[in-house]
């Protein structure tokens, strides 16, 4: 597997408490779902490549952050050095999909003078019994900001990967045509092609750590 | 608080060699009841590893300490020594092992001697508890060495309460109440318990007894502090806590933990108590490990990616159990220092690794590598941590420092959001002014363009108001001089220019009239020379053979006389006669004899006498109806006459009257004309009003324009300076621009001024007319009073004001009465003159009768 990447894309991951954030990154830079883990207390960190076209990889940096309301002091510096994001809420929990529009106005009011490009991610799809989100209002919700909506689940590895990856492929057009351009000073895009952080990248996506944090 | 420079293994050597007190007994399980439970939660080797620690105690504190204690000292020394000798063996026999199995093997090693140290430390453990008191005044330091060494396990309980002074808290007793209640968190907490320990046996599984009480006591405190109310992180606190202690005095400690150690402050909603922290550890950082710090720095590796969780969990979450919790014991009697001391320990400990490694490399180390390093020797990681540099003082000016910059940043950011919002204002307000002035500048060509045009305007308006104001003045003398007549006429006094003007305007009218007088004469004249001629010719006929008939009619007459005479005569003869022969008769019949022929003879005669007298009788009734005859026609000629005279009358009547009503249409229609006359000079005097009204409204209209302009030359000029500092900003084709409008505006400067002095001329030209004017309302007006009250009003009230109108109608209309006065006057003298004309008439008729008599005679 050849280890050089075009793009470095730093994406943060927000969204309620529970919804399933850390879970759904351990299922796509892991592949394993792990039943509990831990509440993430302040931020954490993962990476991993991804191959959106042939010969074209990208390296994500995936910034996982607490949910709960008191800890956006911390996570709050986290946004403006993100290109993307993954606005999660639980299917199964009304709440958190009313929160999404509070956490698109916080993620606007740190953003700037960046913006960020977000996906819209509904979790815990294999919950279909417990759902109390339709996709319909989703989507709706999503087209409002201008958002791709996807359904997920870590448990059931259901659209994990095609979440990162649409990302991942919206952001590189958008670099490619040049409407995000790479900044000094900003670490949302880099180029690739740095011979040093081959070997790490690789490390990364070995994905065969457990994690006791 | 640092450790007076003093390495265990150096005290050791200076400490007397320990006597081991009497091992019989553990007798600190006896007065704590709390400590009964508990290890049944104790699965880790952390009682032992405070006991292979124990040792390490300070030279300094051994110099005021009773020789008991000293004794004690003593021992723990011994223990130390003898540890030290075991973990070498230790090491040597296991190696690099992993240290799940470290403990095992020690104990084993060295059962013989740590089982007789561990009676030792449980008995030492169990005096400090039953004289804590006195611990806590007097032998604070050895109390803290111990505590770095580590509480054994089954002390843990009550020695924490102790050091958190939670014993006797009158919360206590709430807990029951607590429990019964619910909390708005209790979702939010219900959610994260699974998550808390989910490896640990006390916490695994649902609905386990250690969720329960987890749960339990995360409520009752979510209840009692609302304004924390639950954070994430604090259960695993917690739940250590409820691994060594019943919930309520779990429920306790926590909350002392939160309100005594800094906890509060750390999981309140604003989390400022964190970033203090971070900010102190970062100073720390910088100020020890600076390589590192750099490094993270270019990797932008953020102090809070990782040291976040070491204060919010106390390293609960980030190092294996049996080594967070030998921190937590510190914790308890140090506070957050010991959290610092840690984290900076284990920075230095991978400095020269991590300085290696990129940001996910970083990563990678701290979630897998670090946690376990200190597994096997939790001791190495706390010696390590007091052998960080860490000055209380300085952490304090680093909190004031930290506040002043929260503080500062808050203002900042209210500040900068001020800006922003400032700022988004301003840039609207700039792309509108940019479009006003983009508007401005179209605007100024035209209105160049229309100035052009207005100039042009202006000068044919110029042109015309000169004509207007010619008229105006005309019209103004005029009314002037109709002032001027009315006043004179008002005052009754006429001058002698306007009288000898009436006089000669009354003699000219009378010279037309006694033209038409003349005219009408003539013509009359010329109309009796017809109507003579013409009554004349038929009547001279007529009077010829009249008077033929009247000769005749009298030669008759004379013949009638004569023949009436000779009748007389004859008659008179006759009688004579007839008298003559009466006396005859008588005599020659006395005498009878006479006319004795016969008596017939004598009848007849008598008859004959008798016929002779009616004879006589009827010739003079016949003279006399003659007489009567011609007297008839006498009547008849003279009736005649007298007809024909009334007829010629009545016709000279007709055209006298018809001459009457000649003069009086003419009278008339100079009447009209007079009045016309008048109107037209009212008219005239009206049109000069609304012109001068007309005027003074373009000059209205003018000066609002100027005010306008005016306006937006402020206006230009405000955006000019907007403009200009803009322009130096931007580059110099704006100042260009700013400079072309300044010479626009400077143009429209001079412009208004221009115009502001024609305005002012104007007005300065119309305040002498409108003062004219006034004058005339004066003198119109009946009453001086209510005029001056006019008079004191501005000319803008007396402009619009329908004043001068009315007041010049009302003065128009009263020199009617004395023009109808010099109208009556001149019918009159038309009367007079009507009657000189017609009163020659008859005389004239009366002497053609006279002649017409004389000719008679």
């Amino acid at each position: 597997m050849e280890t050089i990447w075009l793009y470095q894309f730093r994406l943060i991951v927000i969204g309620d408490s529970t919804v399933g954030k850390s879970c759904l990154i351990r299922r796509f830079t892991e592949g394993r779902f792990a039943q509990v883990s831990d509440p993430t207390v302040g931020v954490d960190f993962f990476s991993r490549l991804v191959e959106i076209e042939p010969g074209k990889r990208i390296k994500l940096q995936i910034w996982d952050t607490a949910g709960q309301e008191r800890f956006r002091s911390i996570t709050r510096a986290y946004y403006r050095n993100s290109v993307g994001g993954l606005l999660l809420f639980d299917i199964t929990n009304r709440r958190s999909f009313q929160n999404v529009h509070n956490w698109l106005e916080e993620a606007q009011s740190h953003v700037q003078p960046h913006s960020i490009i977000f996906l819209l991610v509904g979790h815990k799809c294999d919950l279909e019994a417990q759902r109390q989100v339709t996709q319909q209002e989703a989507e709706k919700l999503a087209g409002a900001y201008g958002m791709r909506y996807v359904e997920t689940s870590a448990r059931d590895a259901i659209n994990v990967e095609k979440a990162f990856v649409e990302l991942t492929r919206d952001i590189f057009e958008l670099v490619r045509s040049g409407d995000i351009k790479i900044q000094d000073g900003w670490e949302g895009v880099k180029s690739g092609f740095v011979p040093n952080t081959v070997h790490s990248s690789e490390e990364v996506t070995k994905g065969n750590r457990q994690c006791f944090c | 608080m640092s450790i007076p420079n003093g390495s265990p293994e150096r005290d050791s050597s200076s400490v007397a060699p320990p006597q081991l007190e009497c091992p019989s007994s553990p007798p600190g399980m006896d007065p704590d009841p709390l400590s009964t439970g508990s290890p049944v939660l104790s699965p880790d080797s952390s009682s032992h590893d405070a006991v292979l620690s124990a040792p390490a105690v300070s030279p300094a504190d051994s110099e005021n300490l009773s020789p008991d204690e000293l004794e004690l000292l003593a021992k723990l020394e011994e223990q130390n020594r003898l540890l030290e000798a075991d973990s070498k063996s230790m090491r040597s026999m296991s190696g690099s092992r992993r240290n799940s199995g470290s403990s095992l093997v020690s104990s084993s090693s060295a059962s013989s001697n740590l089982s007789h140290l561990e009676e030792d430390t449980w008995i030492l453990w169990g005096r400090i508890v039953n004289e804590w008191e006195e611990w806590r005044r007097k032998k604070d330091k050895l109390l803290k060495e111990l505590i770095r060494k580590g509480i054994p396990h089954h002390f843990r309980a009550i020695v924490w309460q102790l050091l958190g002074n939670a014993t006797d808290m009158p919360v206590k007793n709430q807990y029951s109440e607590l429990l019964k209640m619910s909390s708005p968190c209790e979702k939010l907490i219900r959610r994260d318990i699974a998550r808390t320990y989910p490896e640990h046996e006390f916490f695994k599984g649902q609905d386990s007894l250690g969720q329960e009480v987890l749960f339990n006591v995360m409520k009752a405190y979510s209840l009692v502090d609302r304004e924390v109310g639950y954070c994430q992180g604090s259960a695993f606190i917690v739940g250590l806590l409820l691994m060594q202690m019943p919930e309520e005095e779990a429920f306790c400690v926590f909350v002392r933990l939160m309100q005594e150690y800094r906890l509060r402050e750390l999981f309140k909603p604003s989390m400022a108590e964190l970033g203090l922290c971070i900010y102190q550890f970062e100073y720390l950082l910088q100020e020890q490990l600076p390589e590192l710090n750099v490094h993270f720095r270019s990797q932008s590796f953020h102090t809070s990616m990782y040291a976040s969780s070491w204060f919010l969990t106390l390293f609960l979450t980030f190092l294996p159990l049996p080594v967070a919790t030998r921190i937590f014991d510190i914790f308890m009697y140090e506070g957050l220092e010991i959290i610092f001391r840690v984290g900076l320990a284990i920075l230095q400990y991978n400095q020269t690794d991590l300085i290696q490694l990129d940001m996910e490399g970083m990563s990678q180390h701290f979630q897998k590598v670090i946690p376990h390093q200190f597994e096997s020797c939790p001791d190495k990681l706390i010696f390590r941590a007091y052998q960080v540099k860490y000055n209380p003082k300085r952490m304090k000016k680093l909190e004031k420092e930290y506040t002043t910059i929260k503080n500062k940043e808050m203002e900042e950011q209210i500040e900068i959001k001020r800006l922003r919002t400032e700022n988004r204002l301003l840039k609207q307000r700039i792309e509108t002014l940019e479009k006003e002035s983009a508007a401005l500048a179209d605007r100024l060509i035209q209105g160049q363009v229309t100035r052009a045009q207005e100039a042009e305007e202006n000068y044919v308006i110029k042109r015309e108001l000169a004509v207007v104001r010619q008229q105006c003045s005309t019209a103004s003398e005029s009314l002037e001089k109709a002032q001027d007549t009315i006043r004179e006429l008002q005052q009754q006094r006429y001058t002698e220019p306007f009288v000898s003007n009436l006089q000669t305007q009354l003699e000219q009218s009378r010279l037309r009239e006694a033209e038409l007088l003349g005219a009408l004469k003539e013509m009359q004249d010329k109309v009796l020379d017809l109507e003579k001629r013409s009554s004349c010719l038929p009547d001279e006929n007529n009077v010829a053979a009249l008077q033929e008939e009247v000769k005749q009619m009298k030669l008759r007459e004379l013949e009638t006389l004569r023949s009436f005479r000779e009748m007389q005569d004859t008659v008179t003869e006759l009688n004579q006669r007839w008298q003559h022969h009466m006396s005859r008769g008588g005599s020659t019949g006395g005498g009878g004899g006479h006319w004795k022929e016969s008596p017939k003879k004598n009848a007849m005669n008598e008859l004959q006498d008798k016929l002779m007298t009616v004879r006589l009788r009827e010739a003079q009734a016949q003279a006399e109806l003659r007489e009567v005859k011609l007297k008839a026609l006498q009547l008849e000629s003279q009736n005649q006459i007298h007809s024909k005279l009334i007829g010629r009358h009545e016709q000279e009547r007709s055209a006298l009257q018809d001459r009457l009503q000649m003069l009086s249409n003419q009278n008339k229609a100079l009447q009209a004309q007079l009045n016309e006359m008048k109107r037209k000079q009212a008219e005239s005097d009206c049109k000069s009003k609304e012109e001068v009204m007309a005027v003074r409204l373009r000059e209205a209209d003018s000066m609002a324009a100027m005010a306008e302009l005016r306006q937006k030359i402020a206006e230009l000029e405000i955006q000019k300076e907007e403009g200009l500092i803009q322009g130096q900003l931007n580059h110099s084709d704006s100042r260009q621009y700013i400079s072309q409008l300044r010479d626009q505006i400077t143009e429209l400067k001079n412009e208004i001024r221009l115009l502001r002095g024609h305005k002012a001329a104007l007005s300065s030209r119309h305040g002498g007319g409108v003062g004219g004017s006034t004058n005339y309302q004066d003198l119109c007006l009946a009453s001086p009073a209510s005029a001056e009250g006019d008079y004191l009003s501005s000319d803008d009230d007396l402009l619009p004001s329908p004043l001068p109108a009315t007041a010049l109608y009302p003065s128009l209309s009263t020199p009617c009465h004395p023009s109808a006065r010099l109208d009556s006057e001149g019918s009159t003298d038309s009367e007079t003159e009507e009657r000189v004309q017609t009163h020659p008439d008859p005389q004239q008729l009366y002497g053609s009768m006279v002649c017409a008599e004389a000719l008679d005679n």
